[in-house]
């Protein structure tokens, strides 16, 4: 019977893609060029400081990595690696790069492009290299053939082909391994950068539009397109009515305020992606008010989280058990303690831990008033959803001092610098369980572990995760990982955001899964002849 | 005459001293820091790392006298959030920006200094009320909104005219592709600066219309457009000089608004990235070249008089 079952699949999966290739092959127009936007002059290189929301997707498209997310459930797939396998009890991986890929110049990709990205550029402390936090457990990366490379790491790292898919292209050492800072290089990040996908640059125009042309050495053959252009366009709004207009093919982060619109056209199409993402409130753990475990939970059942998914996001989201989204399949777990909106059960969990309500409505134990300096920073919707949480925790009687704080000094002073008692903000991760980054007490104080939280237990079984290396021994470590955050609440959870993106109807082959993974197989995408 | 040029360009280099000194404290005592180092994620590790790559980590008059020394010898250092020269950054948008300015400061001067004259030749008459009603008009429609407007008139409704940018992709050397995505750009730019010059033109050429050499030449029997030309113009040249001048600086920050509204791609653009992303040496660099341009047309505008009006000299 499950033989059956799986030889059905099978055949059906078989018919599907014979049918998928019939389509490209009859219905693609070959001449077609796809129109996206961006909203600042891209920086044409992944791992340049900086190098964020307006490159992230472009440099996806040019700059290939060792390993890519699979469209159906986002474990790491071949890419420029074409398999690879733990040794050393999980302190070494060794991976077989994939033969025939040549650079844009015509010159060929090996191990050495391999060990320059990591070695020289994202383990060099001075360079600051974009996200080289995520890669601190890489001691080293051995080449030992021209096709084969050892990356050797300081502690056992079993997400490493995960995070090896999240923004980390490979650079060529013979373009850039001579260059002073090889993420400075002006004719590379603002020009023509020699890369490996299936697109390559043709023309950078500052302030206008970056355009792309097939790249006719590409190792998997021709891409369907004639080319792609990347027009800068700072205003979402600007960008939702030229897609409006026909001018754009894909517009990514839509608010929920944009959706109704562009579905209206007829013409686009507005696709729910996920992103291992999840808005919080930090409570800071150095403050002993804050400590107590009763504290955090009845600070959480205070919050109506439904519906502020509905008064900020339209809907377009999910209540949050814990960090790890339900995107992540196997890894996800679900069946952890929640917390419901009951202000009658927070406020007597108040009660229970000693905050009783003072004479002007806000708690008090011990001369202490259950009072917070809360600062949130001018960012998408943090500022009105802070202040929804106000009047929740008003209700119970918990007082919140906010301040609202330009961005840029808001991270320096509040993410970085700690001087905070609760703040609201979000943390966008690589689709892995591995969360250690913002829940380690190594991170506390110093790193992304922004509510200083720190719990012996919790660091235990993140490494068990971290050692595991098969899946069924991961999912049990980062279950029990779940159980531990819900019960302990080092964040308070708010909601997983549905990540909004709009295409056009005619452009196929583009997976629905996250916008990342989308444009990591760009090779795919074609559009459909009118 | 040299002794007066001298004299004013030193005293235009002390107001560019004070211009940097100014803008460099502001800018870099403001909270916050440059977005590509305070990114959410990044860890303090990361960000030291970045702020000693940038000379961040010094203290501010260190870097003042730093930058100073660079600018003396046309060095205004590299970009932090962009990785470029900032005179290059300079040099791409600055092109865009002139060829924006210039033909809004044409228009602007042109249809002022005409519709100026056919209001003063018909004073309290109609075409000098119809001419009244378009500059209140120009004066008070805030830029944005009449470029907006113009957007969806001339470019989504009727499809004349492009929406933004500088030229259509893929056509970059195409001369009337580029007149055409400046038409609606340089057009509301011009038109919220044309009032100034009408209103100047209107007012000087009424003046010299009722002084006696004008009703000396009428009598001797000059013909009309002659008596406009070398005895009303001529003299009325003057305080419509000096608005130009002053609508030329007014231009450079107008632009900025403009390029935003019309996704155009010049110095103004560069300006609104530079302090959003808190790049401290662009936002120097824009500002020195905003207070050089500013210098500069005041002392060409004051050169001018003496070449309009003999009488004027400098000395």
């Amino acid at each position: 019977m499950k033989v059956r079952g799986t030889l059905f699949r099978a055949l059906v999966a078989l018919l599907f893609a014979l049918g998928a290739a019939v389509a490209t092959a009859q219905d693609a127009d070959t001449s077609a060029v796809l129109n996206l936007a961006t909203n600042a002059d891209p920086t044409l290189n992944p791992w340049t400081p900086g190098a964020v929301i307006e490159s992230n997707l472009i440099n996806t498209i040019l700059f290939e990595q060792l390993t890519r997310y699979s469209p159906e459930d986002l474990t790491p797939s071949p890419m420029l690696a074409t398999s690879w396998q733990a040794e050393e009890g999980g302190l070494a991986w060794v991976f077989e790069l994939r033969q025939g890929v040549v650079w844009s110049d015509g010159d060929p990709f090996d191990a050495a492009d391999v060990a320059f990205t990591f070695n020289d550029v994202v383990l060099n402390p001075d360079l600051g290299a974009q996200s080289a936090s995520q890669f601190s457990a890489i001691d080293r990366v051995e080449v030992i053939d021209d096709h084969t490379v050892r990356f050797v790491l300081n502690e056992p790292f079993s997400a490493l082909p995960y995070y090896l898919a999240s923004f980390a292209g490979i650079i060529p050492v013979h373009v850039l391994g001579e260059a002073e800072n090889p993420l400075q290089v002006a004719s590379f990040n603002k020009g023509i950068p020699v890369t490996t996908g299936p697109y390559k640059v043709a023309e950078f125009v500052p302030g206008s539009f970056v355009r792309l042309v097939p790249n006719e050495l590409y190792w998997a053959g021709e891409p369907k397109l004639a080319g792609m252009v990347f027009r800068i366009i700072p205003d979402l709004n600007t960008q939702v009515a030229e897609a409006m207009a026909g001018q754009l093919d894909v517009v990514t982060r839509l608010s929920p305020q944009n959706v109704r619109g562009i579905e209206s056209t007829g013409a686009l199409e507005v696709l729910r992606q996920s992103q291992n993402l999840f808005f919080f409130v930090a409570p800071n753990h150095d403050d002993e008010r804050l400590a107590d475990v009763r504290v955090r939970q009845a600070m959480t059942m205070a919050i109506d989280r439904e519906a502020m998914i509905q008064a900020i996001l339209d809907g377009y989201g999910e209540v949050a058990s814990g960090p790890v989204a339900p995107m992540l399949g196997a890894l996800f777990n679900g069946d952890v303690r929640q917390y419901p909106y009951d202000p009658e059960a927070a406020a007597a969990l108040l009660d229970e831990a000693g905050w009783t309500v003072g004479p002007d409505g806000v708690r008090q134990k011990d001369g202490q008033r259950l009072s917070f300096y809360m600062p949130t920073g001018q960012f998408g919707d943090l500022v009105p959803a802070t202040l929804l949480v106000q009047q929740y925790w008003q209700d119970v009687g918990i007082e919140t001092d906010v301040q609202v704080m330009e961005w840029n000094a808001y991270i320096q002073d509040v993410v970085l610098g700690r001087n905070y008692e609760v703040t609201l903000a979000w943390w966008s991760m690589p689709p892995t369980a591995d969360v250690a980054p913002y829940f380690s007490c190594d991170a506390a104080q110093t790193g992304n572990n922004i509510p200083n939280y720190c719990n012996e237990d919790l660091d235990r079984i993140m490494d068990e995760g971290r050692a595991a290396l098969t899946l069924e021994e991961q999912a049990d470590a980062y279950g029990r990982m779940q159980e531990l955050l819900a019960e302990e609440l080092a964040y308070i959870y708010l909601w997983w955001p549905d990540i909004l993106t709009a295409k056009s109807v005619r452009l196929q082959g583009f997976p629905e899964i996250t916008a990342n993974a989308a444009f990591q197989h760009s090779f795919d995408w074609y559009v459909t002849a009118r | 005459m040299t002794q007066y040029l001298v004299r004013r360009l030193g005293q235009g280099l002390v107001v560019l001293f004070l211009v940097s000194l100014l803008t460099f404290f502001l800018i870099n005592l403001a909270p916050g820091g440059p977005s590509s180092l305070v990114d959410i994620s990044t860890t303090v590790a990361e960000r030291n790392a970045r702020y000693a790559l940038y000379g961040l980590d010094r203290p501010v008059h260190e870097r003042y006298v730093a930058w100073l020394g660079g600018a003396v010898t046309g060095d205004l250092g590299t970009s932090i959030n962009q990785g470029l020269p900032v005179s290059r950054l300079l040099m791409q948008r600055l092109g865009a920006t002139v060829v924006l300015a210039l033909t809004a400061l044409v228009l602007a001067a042109g249809f002022g200094v005409l519709l100026g004259i056919v209001a003063a030749m018909n004073p309290n008459r109609w075409p000098d009320h119809v001419v009244s009603t378009v500059a209140t008009l120009g004066m008070s429609v805030p830029n944005f909104w009449l470029g907006i407007i113009a957007i969806i008139v001339f470019a989504v409704e009727l499809r004349w005219l492009p929406a933004s940018g500088i030229v259509s992709i893929g056509r970059g050397a195409d001369l009337i592709d580029r007149l055409r995505h400046l038409v609606l750009p340089a057009s509301v730019l011009a038109f919220g600066l044309m009032p100034n010059v009408v209103r100047v033109t209107r007012s000087a050429v009424l003046e010299t219309k009722a002084t006696d050499y004008v009703r000396t030449a009428r009598s001797k029997g000059l013909p009309d457009g002659k008596v406009m030309r070398k005895h009303m113009l001529r003299n009325a040249l003057v305080p419509i000089t000096a608005m130009i001048g002053l609508i030329t600086t007014v231009l450079f920050s107008g632009s900025v608004v403009i390029e935003s509204v019309f996704g155009y791609a010049g110095i103004g653009r560069l300006a609104i990235e530079a302090a959003n992303g808190r790049d401290y040496p662009v936002i120097l660099g824009v500002t020195m070249l905003a207070g050089t341009v500013v210098v500069v047309v005041n002392l060409v505008v004051d050169m001018l008089y003496a070449v309009i009006d003999p009488r004027i000299r400098h000395g």
